[in-house]
């Protein structure tokens, strides 16, 4: 426990005591003014609270206005002016020719549960081997992959939509023979890219963040358990996943919302095709259009930003966990 | 639904095929062991089925692919029989290749798709960073000439304006200031400079407004990515900890923080949006509908030396006299740092009165009659400036970051750490500064480099904002407009390998001190 109170003047504020009532009234004044100083700290807080909520407070009130009240006043006006209406939220909710997200939210999910699902598993794997499977060349593995968090994922768009887009090929030199090394499976504008290329990402931080859990598991456990005979597949499954759930829980919500937030590698590998868009890059392609649907655009931005919003307020510590976990060793 | 229903039908093949994959190599491998000879036919039906799919899928030869896998397949599995007949090798070999390939089929999944979707992308970027813009021809390091030589992205010329802007004399006083106060608190000490909050706070406020001043003269898509890193980093990692300092043991700690972390959970351009509506500026005629052109319009609307205005200076000037009194009761009670902050704090009510004083305060210009009229901030076009309001919605998102980290920090000082300075005499100010801040210097400084990664590669908020119009262009969105709109692979490939370059440093620095922390 540390109260700081960083511009408090300190306990001196009540001194020069003495004798006497006018002393002591000063002196009441002066720990009136103390107490004052010493909840400044506070306010300054809420006030910061206060200026942190109002940006997703005015778009969230503006998306239950209408159209006109929208483009004429503030959304500070509408305590006065009313104009409240749950138009948006239909449209929103409805078809592409009125802005509708549904077809979209739907490519979400289709994108973001298989992007969550498929590191996780093959991460917590890998995280185990690299923890206690003895091999030559272990740590020194270990290193590498998890260095591969330094790459920016544009360095690697670029590549990897060529070899969707057309598989890769090679012509042996002297010959002209090409063999096909990665087939042309047509994935280019696909969810299924987009969901591929976020699992190859995924990995360097899902087995950064597993290991360092996994690793931290009583090592007399799977001793024991081998002593017993069991191999390396029945201690996975019996003891090493039941016992993760906490960092397998953490790492799967920070999955889950960096898919379902993410714009950059789906609008690389879907491009222009319009029916696999994410409600990311539809909401995006709404503001493009600014002025022609900006009433429904708040509400659009609210209906896409409801799923992380439930899963940050249910489970909260959780995804804290995730974080704590990715930056500092806890 | 069809997309939903696709998907999900994919993953539970997906989840399918690996368990049975995974279960199906680890029944392979117990074979290994115990039944030498159906182990060695299997694994060889199953790599001829491979090489069979190899030659069907090449053209190598005519005739259906299932055909080819099959006859491969009994050819493998004889070869693997007749293998089998030159002799089993001894019971611990079996046991270690039985092991080896466990350990494939646990690592195997991931080195794979870190192999083809990270590590060969990366050879191939840098390849590409060497050819001319169709991939055709090799014009070795061309590319990261033009990014060092076209304006766009690097424009110095303008540099000597730095010293005629007032951004950089404010920050030269700042600095003076800081020094001037550390060294006459290290004089009283014995020492030529005393690092404490009222010598390094206006040092380090000096240093920021300076950046300010260099990176508002220099320009370019390169210039702007630094100036992100630095703003970017600095206020939400500053703020973050202030919040986190701030929310520590008061009553609604979990609900401020709440309120504070909540912006991490919503999307870059979520973001953008959200931002985009507070930066609305309409014609000033109209009433204004981005919050913050209101306030701003408002602000204008109050003249100087009317009624109001007089009340108002009066109550900033009782403001002026509090805060002097404070400043003169720092200082005779030796609280530098307190009499600093209270003469801090004046300076902006002292701006306040000058502006109701003189031109007026927030936006109002001449109109067409002299009449003033309302001036609105075009946020999002007027450069440089523009630059920091897209910042700012990256800080709004990131502040809640460090604020979360850094509270589990402070959270974790060891209380018998802070129990001893007490013991020692310490108070709650000199704790903080010189018991809590050095322990969680370490944590502040994963929460910069983490920040510094994360904004070098910004891309989305300036996409969806001003889609890198108006001088606000940054490399990530450089890259991408490179690369997939004027299809330019050469320079868009360079631009990420500039990238990639840029946040090793900080990538690096975070690894090795989590290692070291594992260690």
């Amino acid at each position: 426990m540390s109260t700081v109170t960083a511009s408090s003047p300190g306990p001196a504020a009540g001194g020069g005591r003495g004798a006497g009532g006018a002393i002591e009234r000063v002196d009441r004044t002066g720990k009136l003014i103390y107490g004052f100083l010493r909840r400044i700290p506070t306010w300054v807080l809420w006030l910061m609270v206060i200026v942190w909520s109002i940006p997703a407070s005015s778009l969230f009130l503006n998306s239950f206005r209408t159209r006109d009240a929208q483009r004429n006043s503030g959304w500070w006006e509408s305590f006065n002016e009313g104009g409240w209406t749950l138009a948006n939220y239909s449209e929103v909710l409805g078809t592409e020719q009125t802005g509708g997200l549904a077809r979209a939210l739907v490519n979400s999910f289709a994108i973001a549960i298989p992007a969550t699902v498929i590191p996780v598993a093959i991460a917590a794997m890998a995280a185990y081997a690299f923890a206690w499977i003895k091999f030559r060349g272990r740590e020194w593995l270990f290193i590498v992959f998890v260095s591969l968090l330094a790459l920016p994922n544009q360095v690697a768009l670029l590549p990897l939509l060529q070899l969707y887009a057309g598989g890769a090929h090679w012509t042996i030199p002297g010959t002209e023979f090409t063999l096909t090394l990665f087939p042309d499976f047509d994935l280019a504008g696909s969810a299924t890219a987009v969901w591929l290329t976020h699992t190859a990402f995924a990995l360097p931080f899902a087995v950064f963040l597993l290991h360092n859990y996994i690793s931290s598991l009583p090592g007399e456990l799977f001793e024991a358990a081998r002593i017993d005979g069991a191999d390396h597949v029945t201690i996975f499954w019996r003891l090493v996943v039941p016992l993760s759930v906490p960092a397998l829980a953490a790492f799967t919500i920070f999955q889950f919302l960096w898919t379902w937030n993410d714009y950059l590698v789906a609008i690389t590998m879907i491009g222009s095709n319009g029916e696999a868009w994410p409600a990311t890059i539809r909401i995006a392609s709404l503001a493009g259009e600014f002025g022609l649907r900006e009433h429904v655009l708040s509400a659009g931005a609210f209906v896409q930003a409801g799923v992380p919003l439930i899963v940050f307020f249910a489970l909260q510590r959780f995804f804290v966990r995730g974080l704590l976990a990715g930056s500092v060793k806890s | 639904m069809g997309a939903l229903g696709g998907a999900l039908i994919g993953v539970v093949i997906a989840i399918g095929a690996s368990t049975a994959l995974f279960f199906g190599a680890n029944w392979l491998f117990d074979l290994a062991v115990d039944r030498w000879r159906t182990f060695l036919a299997t694994s060889g039906a199953l790599v001829g089925a491979l090489i069979g799919a190899v030659i069907a899928g090449n053209d190598v030869a005519g005739g259906p692919l299932w055909l080819w896998a099959a006859v491969c397949a009994v050819v493998g599995a004889a070869a693997g029989i007749a293998a089998s007949l030159l002799g089993t090798p001894s019971k611990s070999s079996r046991t270690r290749l039985s092991e080896r390939g466990r350990l494939v089929t646990f690592l195997g999944p991931s080195l794979l798709f870190a192999a083809l979707g990270l590590v060969i992308p990366l050879i191939r970027s840098i390849y590409l960073s060497l050819l001319d813009s169709r991939a055709a021809e090799w014009v070795g390091l061309a590319n990261y000439g033009e990014i060092l030589t076209n304006p766009n992205s690097l424009d110095l010329s303008g540099w000597t304006e730095i010293f005629t802007s007032r951004l950089f004399y404010a920050a030269l006083v700042l600095i003076a200031v800081g020094l001037g106060i550390g060294m006459a608190v290290g004089r009283r000490r014995g020492r030529t400079m005393e690092a404490l909050p009222g010598s390094i706070g206006p040092i380090a406020i000096g240093l920021f407004v300076l950046s300010f001043a260099v990176f508002t003269t220099l320009r370019g898509t390169v210039i702007n990515n630094l100036w992100w890193v630095v703003v970017v980093t600095g206020l939400s990692t500053a703020l973050g900890l202030a919040a986190a300092v701030l929310a520590d043991g008061v009553r609604g700690e979990s609900v401020a923080k709440s309120l504070i972390f909540l912006p991490m959970a919503i999307s870059f351009v979520g973001a953008g949006i959200i931002w985009r509506f507070m930066y609305i500026a309409r014609p000033p005629q109209k009433p204004q509908t981005g919050f913050l052109n209101a306030i701003w319009v408002w602000l204008g609307s109050l003249r100087p030396r009317t009624g109001g205005a007089w009340v108002a200076v009066l109550i900033l000037a009782l403001a002026t006299v509090l805060l002097a009194g404070l400043c003169a009761f720092g200082v005779r009670r030796r609280q530098t740092a307190f009499a600093i902050g209270a003469a801090v704090t004046a300076i902006p009510v002292l701006w306040l009165i000058y502006r109701f004083l003189g031109p007026g305060l927030g936006g109002s210009v001449p109109g067409p009659t002299g009449e003033p009229i309302a001036g609105t901030i075009l946020f999002l076009q007027e450069a440089p400036f523009n630059n920091v309001w897209l910042m700012v919605v990256l800080i709004w998102i990131q502040t809640g970051f460090a604020m979360v980290i850094l509270s589990a920090a402070i959270k974790a000082v060891p209380s018998e750490l802070i129990e001893a300075a007490r013991v020692d005499g310490a108070t709650e100010r000199q704790t903080f500064w010189n018991v809590i801040i050095p322990t969680i210097i370490p944590t502040i400084t994963v929460v910069a480099t983490t920040l510094i990664v994360l904004v070098m590669k910004v891309y989305d908020i300036v996409k969806v904002m001003t889609a890198g119009n108006f001088g606000t262009q940054v490399i990530a969105n450089e890259m991408w407009q490179k690369a997939f709109t004027e299809l330019n692979f050469g320079l868009g490939s360079a631009l990420a390998v500039v990238l990639f370059l840029a946040v090793v440093p900080a990538m690096a620095f975070n690894i090795r001190r989590t290692q070291r922390a594992d260690a």
